[in-house]
């Protein structure tokens, strides 16, 4: 005999159960995870995917995880990393959208938000001025904040910026601009 | 024509006020965010957006999902470095990972059907004891919630049934999803059931597959054994 149910309504673990752990770490961060691999990948199938691969990492850097100054940093990190490999992997369809905005831009037609206009610009820059770039403009770190994450000089930090900004620029052909640079 | 792009603001940042939420910052810095986020409005505008990931995790992923998924990665890892790496953590995590199979490969017709890749199908639990995928000789507790998870390999068609000794009862008929199955689903009965799962290229009846030979021609048939 067979009883059927949404696979959503079945209770989760509670915090006092062996299965705490996942449970705990879905509850914390799979909505940052989720929303960080939507915003770069653009598509929910991969999303999903991803967030489960991003989770299956962080299991096994569990260590990593418990040491970070802010698990939240960290394991955005892994989420920002993770897509930004897949997205590697295509990187002629992304640079086809970079000259579709260039090509909307001339026409003057809206401009995509600020967010949307990072993540395509992303594909025109060198793979570390990526990473620096997601910590600058979408996760909003200082410079110095993405210093002391990264293990990276202040100079260091401000030269892949100003990378992401010149590839950028040359990529769109504008003028860009861009918090305290 | 300039573009802004954003970046860092007076004070203003979307991963501290993530940090504020997630309970990581203290003392001066806990208090001086708290201030601020009181009276800005971008900050104000991170918070809403914070939620709204809560509600579209809770609408996209729920947990049951996740966590199956999430045990069937690790279970996919070669169980070497696995093993030696992750099996406390995974005891821990409620994830008992099995290496062993409990699927019965058949090919009703694989003289005529050339097999796409390796489709396999395998079975989730949900208990007191959190996820795990089932494994061979498991007896599964009452009112354990079961959670079905494809790997189609191209199929088009899933079918799964539950076939106890006198019944037979659909468990899902549709698309080769490939992952775990929206619906979840509890055996109640007693002693030994077979779940059939059956891929197909071609559409077919679930309800009138009673044994692997009522599969339709080149399908793959899979028979999971579940106990009580």
């Amino acid at each position: 005999m067979l009883t059927g149910g949404r696979a959503g309504e079945v209770a989760g673990p509670g915090p006092s159960a062996p299965a705490g752990l996942l449970a705990e770490l879905y509850e914390k961060h799979a909505a940052a995870v989720y929303g960080r691999c939507r915003y770069l990948l653009k598509d929910e199938a991969e999303a999903k995917d991803a967030l489960q691969d991003v989770f299956v990492k962080v299991l096994q850097g569990l260590s990593g995880f418990r040491a970070a100054a802010s698990p939240s940093t960290w394991i955005l990190r892994i989420a920002t990393h993770h897509c930004l490999n897949l997205l590697r992997a295509r990187k002629a369809l992304w640079r086809e959208q970079i000259k579709a905005l260039r090509a909307d831009l001339r026409e003057e037609t809206e401009t995509p938000d600020r967010r949307e206009l990072v993540r395509l610009l992303l594909a025109a820059a060198p793979e570390e001025a990526q990473e620096v770039a997601v910590l600058y403009f979408v996760d909003e770190l200082t410079q110095a904040e993405i210093g002391q994450e990264l293990g990276r000089s202040l100079p260091t930090v401000r030269k892949r910026l100003q990378e992401f900004l010149d590839c950028a620029r040359e990529a769109l052909g504008v003028k860009l601009e861009g918090g305290d640079l | 024509m300039n573009l802004d792009l954003g970046g860092p603001g007076a004070g203003c940042s979307a991963l501290r006020v993530r940090r504020l939420l997630a309970g990581e910052l203290s003392g001066v810095e806990k208090e001086r965010t708290e201030e601020h986020v009181r009276g800005c409005e971008r900050c104000a505008r991170v918070e809403r957006e914070i939620a709204e990931e809560r509600e579209a995790l809770r609408r996209d992923v729920p947990f049951p999902q996740f966590a199956a998924a999430v045990a069937e990665k690790l279970a996919r890892r070669p169980q070497r470095s696995f093993a030696s790496r992750w099996a406390p953590l995974a005891a821990a995590a409620g994830l008992l990972l099995v290496t062993g199979s409990v699927l019965v490969l058949q090919h009703p017709d694989t003289d005529t059907v050339r097999v796409k890749g390796g489709a396999s199908a395998h079975l989730f639990v949900q208990d007191q004891a959190g996820v795990r995928e089932v494994a061979p000789g498991d007896a599964l507790a009452p009112g354990a919630r079961l959670l079905l998870s494809l790997q189609p390999a191209g199929r088009k068609r899933a079918a799964a049934v539950l076939l106890e000794p006198g019944e037979a009862s659909v468990v899902y008929d549709g698309p080769a999803v490939e992952g775990t199955l929206p619906q979840a689903f509890e055996w109640t009965g007693k002693g030994v059931a077979t779940l059939l799962v059956v891929l197909s290229d071609s559409r077919m009846d679930a309800k009138s597959i009673r044994s692997p030979a009522d599969a339709p021609r080149g399908a793959e048939v899979l028979a999971i054994t579940l106990r009580r």
